[in-house]
């Protein structure tokens, strides 16, 4: 998969930092506006998968390679669990232990900004993983092979 | 039967069509769009259970707030129900996932057999 012309690429250039910053804000408001971590997740997954489509295949094996989207997908996980095993110290497994603040407020509402945050890393890591694993790596040959051969990733 | 009642009719229309497209079309790609019509089917009878008229009288309005957290107990009596709408935004979210996997596994199969069609698969040997 080549990148594209230049001017495509020059216009990602601008905009993906933008993309970026806006599926940030669509995880980090959750609590205020409609949203929250699934939406953000997959926003931000677009914007990654734009910056591969423009670029080309280079740009996915040196910079935003597959195991980056394991570590985030991982991190993800480990994040909400940190949040779902902290509540013990109210008390119960996943209770609120974090201040609730005014109604409107960006820092208020307690757990719920932590787990849409680690919600989005997880959602735009793991689909960007998906993108890539389908784009991306390299597949053998159809047809005349052995079933045990399947999709193997680049070198 | 009553009028009230035609939106979730033409609902569960929708999730008979892509029941119907699952169930009797040979081509892999019809089935998979079968597929994306049956869960956006079920999303969409999701939202519509989250419809009320409030109780007061007059027309319902989305559940936004946009006057500031005072006028949240105004909001609340003449709204329809969000949470509906919330797990909804999830559930649309694992329908992509869910088509992502499906389309990676006709991929795979295209690979192997060299078509699209279900009734020559069961009879090539790969």
């Amino acid at each position: 998969m080549q990148g594209m012309s230049l001017i495509v690429k020059t216009v990602t250039r601008l905009v993906a930092g933008f993309i970026v910053l806006f599926g940030a804000y669509i995880v980090l408001y959750g609590h205020l506006t409609p949203g929250g971590g699934f939406t953000g997740g997959v926003i931000l997954a677009g914007g990654l998968a734009l910056v591969v489509l423009a670029f080309g295949e280079d740009y996915a094996r040196n910079v935003l390679t597959h195991s980056w989207a394991r570590v985030g997908d991982t991190m993800g996980a480990l994040l909400f669990l940190l949040v779902a095993v902290l509540g013990f110290v109210g008390g119960v497994f996943f209770t609120n232990f974090l201040p609730v603040g005014a109604v409107g407020r960006l820092v208020s509402a307690g757990t719920i900004p932590v787990s849409n945050l680690a919600i989005g890393i997880k959602v735009g890591a793991g689909l960007f993983g998906v993108f890539v694993a389908l784009a991306v790596f390299r597949r053998t040959a159809a047809g005349g092979q052995e079933p045990g051969q399947s999709i193997e990733p680049d070198a | 039967m009553t009028l009230a009642m035609l939106p979730f009719i033409l609902a569960f229309l929708l999730l008979v069509v892509g029941l119907y497209a699952i169930v009797a079309k040979r081509n892999l790609i019809k089935i998979i769009v079968g597929i994306l019509v049956l869960d956006y089917a079920a999303n969409l009878l999701l939202v519509l259970m989250g419809y009320r008229t409030p109780p007061a009288g007059g027309a319902p309005v989305a559940p936004i707030l946009t006057g500031g957290a005072h006028e949240a107990d105004a909001l609340a009596a003449t709204a329809v129900d969000p949470i509906p709408q919330a797990l909804v935004l999830t559930s649309i979210v694992i329908g992509l996932s869910v088509t992502a996997l499906v389309v990676a596994l006709a991929i795979r199969l295209y690979e192997k057999y060299g078509t699209f069609d279900t009734n020559l698969m069961r009879n090539l040997k790969g």
